[in-house]
């Protein structure tokens, strides 16, 4: 899709401008993978760089949504203004979807201090889509003082949330298995502050024991300048626990904020995550561009197919552009 | 050009109506045609549901009735979008609707009213022509 540079130019400046629509519909086209987007990303991204960004990972049903509603209750309620941005996976077989995160937040529709916005994974396995990156930088520059990032439903290894979050919540029930579980590596290794929400069940204190042992062993490795990873109960329906799971996220940012240096790890982190993903879509769009039909003569992907180029050669001389 | 744009639609029902399988139904068999369906459920209100189609940046809203208030609130939201600068978005209503409220409801802009008995390709052909409509009238895209 091809748009036109001073229309996208003018909606920039809507969302900076905190124009809802315009931010919604930058979003759109970020999403649909429109050329020529990069002039406005860059005047959004020099906007932006205040908001506080709070993962919320965890498998499906778990409450992430239900836990997200609770949080915009408890920021809104300390007068900031609140954006989420949810992920729901795509279909693999129509890739259509059912974006249903929002229906869980349906008290904040009509106050102005919330946007949410529903995104679906287009097929990407980390968890999030592949313009969540992009997509957060225009809620950034809208001036959205937090955004809540809640990702599709996980299992075990989709972490992509850590390299776009300054802070992560991964959420756990009753039913996350034993202390064997916990140790094991993958996902439960990239949280910040566990949530183990609908404590009140039955088998939800084995789950906060097992996390509590894991996460003290990992703290006396790691040594006491680290971050120190919490563990916080919560019950996502009735809001019981959510006041001391966002003192908690507020001492992550101080965490962060007194320590240039962990900061630094994690920001330097994302920037290259982000940086690389920005190349990759160039260089796929380039691809795209020199392996369509529309381009007679420089298919160079049936070139290589048919081993008339050098796969390596050809994939070099895309990201130089001098082929 | 690209490939094919893909919809985004939000559906959802206001005020106290809380017939959802209808309108559940719906979002499955949407989702199977390749459409990003934004489910809003039940018991939304006006003036949420209008933020929602905007925050969404939805390219069409389907909202289901099964009780007879509709006229009321399908005129209501279309004032609250016309209001807020969104009142291009297409409207299609579902449900229990009256033939005798189609010209009311045609008044009103809407034009895709399906009731029982509609099938899945007339709803996606209406679909896709309102959304195209809607999305080269807004022109940010060519």
């Amino acid at each position: 899709m091809r748009v036109a540079e001073a229309e996208v130019k003018q909606l920039a400046e809507s969302a900076i401008a905190q124009d809802a629509r315009a931010g919604a519909r930058l979003i759109t086209l970020i999403e649909s993978g429109a050329s020529d987007l990069y002039p406005a990303l860059s005047t959004l991204y020099a906007a932006g760089g205040h908001a506080r960004i709070v993962g919320v990972t965890g498998p499906p049903g778990a409450g992430k949504s239900t836990l997200v509603d609770q949080l915009i209750a408890y920021y809104r309620a300390a007068n900031l203004r609140v954006a989420v941005l949810a992920v729901d996976p795509s279909s693999p077989k129509s890739g259509g979807a059912v974006l249903g995160d929002r229906f869980r937040m349906s008290q904040h529709y009509s106050d102005a201090g919330v946007f949410i916005r529903s995104m679906a994974n287009r097929g990407a396995l980390g968890g999030l889509a592949r313009s969540t990156p992009d997509a957060l930088v225009v809620l950034d520059a809208m001036g959205w003082d937090i955004v809540l990032l809640e990702t599709v439903g996980v299992g075990q290894s989709e972490i992509d949330i850590m390299r776009h979050a300054g802070a992560v919540l991964v959420l756990q029930t009753s039913h996350s298995g034993d202390a064997l579980q916990s140790v094991k590596a993958g996902l439960l290794e990239i949280a910040d502050i566990f949530v183990v929400n609908r404590a009140s069940e039955p088998d939800a204190q084995r789950t906060v024991r097992a996390l509590r042992e894991m996460v003290h062993v990992d703290a006396e490795r790691r040594g006491e300048a680290a971050w120190p990873v919490s563990v916080c109960e919560t019950e996502a329906l009735t809001g019981e626990g959510i006041a001391a799971l966002a003192a908690s996220i507020e001492r992550r940012f101080t965490y962060l904020t007194d320590n240039p240096k962990a900061r630094a790890q994690l920001r330097h982190m994302q920037v290259r995550v982000h940086m690389e993903a920005i190349a990759a879509g160039i260089v796929a769009a380039r691809l795209t561009d020199r392996g369509g039909a529309g381009a007679p003569g420089s298919d160079v992907v049936a070139d290589v197919a048919a081993r008339r180029r050098d796969l390596y050669a050809t994939a070099r001389a895309l990201v130089g552009g001098d082929d | 050009m690209g490939k094919a744009r893909i919809i985004r639609c939000v559906l959802g029902m206001l005020g106290t109506d809380v017939h959802t399988k209808g309108i559940r139904t719906l979002a499955q068999l949407l989702r199977d045609e390749g459409v990003e369906v934004v489910y809003l459920g039940e018991h939304n209100t006006v003036p949420g549901m209008a933020s929602a189609v905007i925050q969404e940046d939805a390219d069409i809203v389907g909202l289901s009735f099964s009780t007879a208030a509709y006229l009321h609130y399908v005129r209501a939201f279309r004032d609250e979008l016309i209001s807020r600068g969104a009142g291009d978005v297409p409207v299609m209503v579902g449900g229990m609707i009256h033939p005798d409220d189609r010209a009311p409801l045609a008044e009103m802009g809407i034009e895709g009213i399906f009731g029982p008995g509609s099938t899945v390709p007339e709803i996606m052909a209406f679909m896709s022509r309102a959304a195209d409509a809607y999305r080269n009238a807004g022109a940010v895209n060519s």
